[in-house]
């Protein structure tokens, strides 16, 4: 996997490109949450356009995202959302946990 | 053994994380062969992915020492991988439910339950000699 952001109307987007499948997958995005929350910014939106798919461990590491920024009062909302991924999300209920949009616009636009 | 081996159908990993891409792209590779569609060489992927993160915690530990091997083949229109570790196995009775409401939020503990939703059979030999976890899926 590979980790990009940018951010879009004040709010933090981080875009992953690739397939999200353990090693250092998961450091790499946990370190870049929190150098994302130190800088002070805790809505964030993850874009996953990008990401061919993920197993369990991509899934453990969007909900460590989750609670970190939720338990820090911050928020995250998911965008393009795949086919395969959403799959997953509906099989592992994930589906009643992360709120996700159409587009990065929608997501922005909701943490507004 | 510090590094991946590939004989034929088969790759054999030392029981690091750090060798799932290399699994990965052996097992596409394969399947790309076999003229696979790609969402199922997706849920194929992703499914061995799991079970060779399993056998590296719950089995060999993330010992370099210790092997994963990961077999791949094509009879009568389906696709079987056997993916077998020398590790202290584990019992797959003693998963816990991963949809249930106290677990959803664990970030860990869905792999088998992902495998069994993607393949159409899944065949998990479990002793203290090691694991042998068979899936197969059509093509």
């Amino acid at each position: 996997m590979k980790l990009s952001d940018r951010e879009q109307n004040g709010i933090v987007v981080l875009e992953p490109k690739g397939k999200i499948m353990g090693g250092p997958d998961a450091s790499l995005l946990h370190d870049k949450l929190h150098e994302v929350m130190e800088a002070g910014r805790k809505k964030v939106v993850i874009d996953l356009s990008q990401v061919e798919w993920m197993n369990s461990t991509g899934l453990g590491i969007l909900i460590s995202t989750y609670t970190t920024l939720r338990n820090n009062d911050g928020e995250l909302k998911l965008a393009n959302v795949t086919d395969k991924i959403q799959s997953l999300l509906t099989i592992t209920k994930l589906v009643m946990v992360f709120d996700t949009y159409d587009s990065v616009v929608e997501a922005v636009k909701a943490l507004k | 053994m510090d590094k991946a081996t590939i004989s034929g159908n088969t790759i054999t990993i030392p029981a690091h994380d750090k060798f799932l891409v290399a699994v990965d792209e052996f097992i596409e590779g394969v399947l790309r062969r076999y003229n696979t569609d790609e969402s199922v060489i997706a849920d194929i992927a992703i499914s061995v992915s799991e079970l060779v993160i399993n056998a590296i915690s719950h089995g060999s530990r993330s010992s370099l020492d210790k092997s994963i091997i990961v077999k791949i083949r094509k009879t009568n229109g389906e696709v079987k991988v056997i993916v077998s570790d020398h590790g202290s196995g584990f019992n797959p009775e003693e998963i816990e439910d991963p949809l249930a409401d106290e677990n959803l939020l664990k970030e860990a503990g869905r792999g088998i339950f992902i495998v069994r939703s993607l393949m159409d059979t899944v065949d998990i030999k479990a002793s203290e000699q090691g694991t042998t976890v068979t899936i197969t899926k059509a093509i």
